[in-house]
């Protein structure tokens, strides 16, 4: 894994479309997330936010501007890297607002399946994700089938399964949505912690209310701009 | 449970899959090409045989008689009926005689005629006799003249011729009215022999020709059948040989019979010898003429011999043989029939008592063939 | 690495496996039909083996016996039998018609084939060359060996025609190009079944002889029993079967039959392309028709079941795609699923056709090699099928998985 420096966006564009009918989703963000940071993405609907978190996924292609993942310059007016699905798979992990675990693997291979297609060993892939729930407190689930567990379990393993390649930046797009107050303040808690252990720089897109707070930094998006403004930190130091 | 929940399903696709690939496995082996075939043996025996040979014929009578008139006529009346029993010499029935009486009569009138002129010509040359024999004194003695002598002796001898005449018109006329007796004698239809009558082809008022037969009978101890057996097995088919007799109609019924003669003359076209075989005792009721007839004859029993099955007996490659199972393989052994029953059995040359043989399968068998011995080859209702 | 496929069909088993047997039942049709294909060229190579000849000899310019009608003087064999390199030469009739057996409380009608066989014994062409039950024709007359399939039993006794036979032994694969069982009885029956049809044609055949003045004359008494004798005689038979001696081939043993006896000789080669080639040609492309129809259907079904099967993981595969699986493994995810259903299914089917082949009434027969090949068919069907599934999932954008 490359020297971790977190992640960093610079003029970031993007537009939908060309000629009349043209877009502009993105309009020059710039972001800075450091190792073990926990960011806050906020905006209202149709600010750009997913057009943003997907080209930080790497699944669209930006317009323009320059973005780099620790100290490799993954995009410059194009991408600077060529398998982008190994850029996802082994540098940027994801958390979605439905855990989208996969329903016929379960509980420790749906975590081990990120490893083992990045070519790992089967034992050593589920040894790697058996840590990462022992982590988060699901192993109890571990032969579990994902249709078997709670909603907070779910989220649980599938931040795990975001966890297991250690990426130097997790995308969590409404990663608390579905949950009420106290489970998604404790999802929250996991990720900080997971931050702070792994030396993650985590990106959470959000319009949650009660966990605005918690972040110590927080990025507006409005009409593809963003700015930066200090959370409150709220419960974490 | 969370443990269990992974290894369930999987018990249960294995639960469903492995008798699947069982069943699969079982199908690719058990069926098709790569079955064996099942066969039943049996033992080769060596025993005697009963061989007997097997013919159809019909029921025939040795002695049928056609009765009819000898001159064209028309039937007068006829006493007898089909199915009647008769006597020799009974009187079965009559021709018109037409005109035979009249001319009957006028043949009597001519002979009563002649028989009046023989009494004459005997008279008139009884008188010539005696008048010569005068005149022939007389002659002696010089009493007349040798011309009147003479004429005389030629008046005798006129009246001697006469005679001889007049008796042959008698004799002519006895003749014809014989005839026309012995004619009227024919136009009656008498049985030649004891019998029964099988048939009556003209009735009363039907005018036959000459030869035509108007009752037909047969002698109804002198039946037989008329059989034909296939050339192939009839060598010895041999006369006094006994034999079964099976009327169509009492096909339950087995007459006890034997063979009366072979024909010396076979039927060449549908290759069959012809023999007579008659009943030991004539069946009552009688069989009806013509009926079909079953004949079964047991000709001379062959010595012990292996014997086999026919059903053993397969043709491959041209030889006829059987398969012989040898250290559990199948092998091909020529074979020659000597000799069969119509129980199936046949007399080999070629194995020996004691070996086992296939009698059926349910596939035509190859040397190498896989087989499996079974007790009845399966589809077979016992 | 894990197996997706493997995975998924472990975790929704039921469907896979009820689906496989489906597909099976469907597979299973198509190989029995393969099977009536097969079973009708193979009825038509028993009738041949079975007849046991090398070469059939028949009426001029025909194609008979089996066919087209072909008919033969009854001794026309005597001067065959003499020609260089024959073994043998017997006569054989073979006259497709209704079989009863009166013997039992039901009459059984049956369609059979009855073949006339020379009387010189077991082993001869025409007899048939293997029984499963009882003997052989013994007697000249009045027996009948059955094709088990008839349904006749030992013991049972037939009305053929005008005449009563005792069913004295059982055979097996007797049967005409048609597939009917054979019934074997004595050539000189079977001449007679051919042409006494039965006792009131005779009666009529009789008395309208009778009526014609020309045989019917007063002064000739024996001419209407003469003609009426030999009007109901038959002295025809259908063909001459005739082996031929070893070291001689069947060629140069029919060319001198056809030119000096002028009568029409097959040999086996050409009686298998009048058989095959002519007779059953148009059944055979009706099957191969019905074939084609269900590979495309089992097709379709294959197609659609993965289709439906990848359209309810759509969401997953986005995710897969999104954490960075290849698209060679999601393919391959598919693509065994499919081949998996399809061996599921071939094996439902093979069985399936195995056990159903026997209560045809045709004769089916399943051969190795067409399982074989309807296997190789299968899992080029599966994997064709599953290539339109296979292109959607491809299609699929990793993005849809963010944002909903």
């Amino acid at each position: 894994m490359s020297t971790n420096k977190g992640i960093r966006i610079e003029g970031l564009k993007k537009r939908y479309g060309s000629g009349d009918t043209a877009v502009d989703a993105l309009k020059g963000v710039t972001m800075q997330v450091d190792p073990g940071e926990v960011v806050g993405l906020v905006g209202p609907s149709g600010s750009g936010k997913s057009t943003l978190l997907k080209c930080l996924g790497a699944v669209i292609d930006p317009t323009a501007g320059r973005m780099v993942l620790g100290d490799e310059v993954i995009y410059d007016d194009g991408w600077k890297v060529r398998d982008l699905r190994a850029l996802r798979r082994d540098r940027i992990g994801f958390v979605f607002q439905a855990p989208y675990l996969i329903p016929f693997l379960d509980v420790t291979d749906n975590v081990a399946l990120l490893p083992m297609l990045a070519g790992m060993p089967n034992a050593e892939a589920r040894a790697r994700a058996l840590e990462l729930l022992t982590a988060l407190d699901v192993q109890h689930r571990a032969k579990a089938m994902p249709s078997q567990l709670s909603g907070g379990e779910q989220q649980r393993v599938a931040i795990a399964r975001g966890l297991v390649n250690h990426p130097p930046v997790i995308l969590a797009d409404e990663p608390t949505a579905p949950l009420d107050s106290q489970r998604a303040m404790a999802v929250i808690r996991i990720l900080n912690d997971m931050a702070k252990k792994y030396q993650t720089a985590i990106i959470v897109v959000t319009h949650d209310e009660k966990i605005i707070p918690t972040f110590k930094r927080i990025y507006h998006i409005r009409d593809g701009v963003t700015h930066e403004e200090a959370g409150e930190g709220r419960g974490f130091d | 449970m969370t443990f269990s929940a992974m290894n369930r399903r999987t018990l249960l696709l294995l639960a469903v899959l492995v008798p699947i690939l069982i069943l699969l496995g079982y199908v690719a082996l058990r069926s098709g090409p790569l079955a064996p075939v099942p066969v039943t043996t049996t033992k080769v025996e060596s025993r005697a045989l009963q061989p007997a040979l097997f013919g159809i014929g019909t029921v025939q009578a040795r002695y049928t008689y056609s009765i009819g008139p000898t001159v064209a006529g028309r039937v007068l009346r006829l006493n007898v009926h089909v199915g009647d029993q008769v006597k020799a010499g009974q009187l079965l029935g009559e021709m018109d005689p037409v005109d035979l009486g009249q001319r009957q009569s006028g043949l009597d009138a001519a002979m009563r005629s002649a028989q009046a002129q023989l009494q004459q010509a005997q008279a008139q040359r009884d008188f010539a006799a005696s008048q010569a024999e005068r005149y022939d004194q007389l002659l002696a003695v010089h009493g007349t003249s040798k011309e009147v002598a003479d004429v005389k002796r030629q008046e005798l001898r006129v009246a001697d011729t006469a005679l001889a005449a007049a008796r042959d018109a008698l004799k002519r006329a006895q003749a014809d009215a014989q005839g026309v007796g012995a004619q009227r004698g024919n136009l009656k239809l008498i049985a030649p022999a004891d019998g029964l009558i099988t048939a009556r082809d003209a009735d009363p008022g039907t005018t036959v020709v000459a030869g035509a037969p108007v009752i037909e009978m047969i002698d109804p101890n002198s039946l037989w059948i008329d059989t034909r057996f296939d050339q192939l097995s009839a060598s010895s088919l041999a006369a006094g040989e006994a034999a079964r007799i099976v009327l169509r109609s009492r096909s339950g019924q087995t007459l006890p019979g034997s063979v009366l003669r072979v024909e010396p003359l076979a039927d060449a076209v549908t290759e069959e010898t012809l023999a007579k075989v008659r009943f030991a005792q004539v069946p009552k009721p009688l069989p009806p003429l013509g009926e079909l007839a079953e004949v079964t004859v047991s000709l001379p029993a062959l010595p012990a011999r292996p014997t086999l099955p026919n059903a053993s007996l397969q043709h491959v490659d041209g030889k006829l043989g059987v398969w012989r199972i040898h250290a559990d393989k199948l092998e091909f052994v020529p074979v020659k029939v000597l000799g069969s029953d119509l129980e199936g059995h046949v007399q080999v040359d070629g194995v020996k008592a004691g070996e086992r043989v296939v009698v059926y399968s349910q596939r035509s068998l190859r040397a190498g063939s896989r087989f499996s011995i079974v007790d009845r080859i399966p589809g077979v209702t016992p | 690495m894990i197996s997706l496929a493997g995975r998924d069909i472990l975790h929704a088993w039921g469907k896979f496996v009820f689906t496989g047997i489906g597909l099976g039942l469907l597979i299973g049709v198509t190989l029995t039909m393969a099977g009536v294909y097969r079973g009708m060229i193979d009825d038509a190579m028993v009738l041949l083996d079975n007849s046991g000849a090398d070469l059939w000899v028949v009426q001029k310019d025909t194609q008979g016996p089996y066919a087209e009608s072909s008919s033969l003087y009854d001794d026309t064999w005597r001067g065959i039998a003499a020609m260089p390199g024959v073994a043998s030469a017997a006569n054989v009739t073979y006259l497709t018609m209704q079989v009863r057996a009166v013997n039992r409380s039901q009459q059984r009608d049956v369609r059979a084939m009855v073949v006339g066989v020379s009387a010189d014994g077991p082993g001869t062409a025409g007899w048939p060359p293997y029984l499963v039950a009882g003997r052989q024709i013994t007697r000249s007359h009045y027996e009948a060996v059955a094709d088990i399939a008839s349904g006749f039993r030992l013991g049972d006794t037939l009305q053929i025609r005008r005449n009563r036979y005792t069913v004295v032994g059982l055979t097996r694969r007797m049967v005409s190009s048609n597939g009917d069982p054979m019934v074997f009885i004595p050539l000189k029956d079977a001449q007679q079944a051919q042409f006494l049809k039965d006792n009131e044609a005779i009666l009529q055949q009789r008395r309208r002889t009778a009526e014609n003045p020309a045989f019917n004359r007063p002064g000739v008494p024996g001419l209407l029993d003469a003609v009426i004798a030999s009007q109901s005689s038959n002295n025809y038979v259908n063909a001459v079967l005739v082996r031929i001696k070893p070291g001689t081939t069947a060629n140069e043993v029919a060319e001198p039959i056809r030119r000096w006896k002028r009568l029409t000789v097959f040999t086996r080669a050409q009686m298998e392309d009048i058989l095959v080639n002519k007779l059953i040609a148009t059944a055979a492309k009706q099957i191969g028709m019905f074939m084609v129809i269900l590979a495309m259907v089992s097709a379709a079904i294959v197609a659609f079941i993965i289709y439906t099967l990848t359209m309810d993981k759509i969401r997953e595969i986005a995710v897969l795609k999104l954490i960075g699986t290849r698209n060679r493994t999601i393919a391959a995810m598919i693509m065994q699923q499919a081949l998996a259903l399809g061996l599921i299914g071939f094996a439902v089917g093979k069985i399936t056709a195995t056990f159903a082949a026997p209560i045809f009434p045709k004769y089916v027969l399943l051969l190795p090699g067409d399982s074989l090949k309807g296997l190789a068919a299968v899992i080029v069907i599966c994997a064709l099928a599953s290539l339109i599934a296979i292109r959607m999932a491809l299609k699929v954008d990793p993005a849809e998985a963010i944002g909903g």
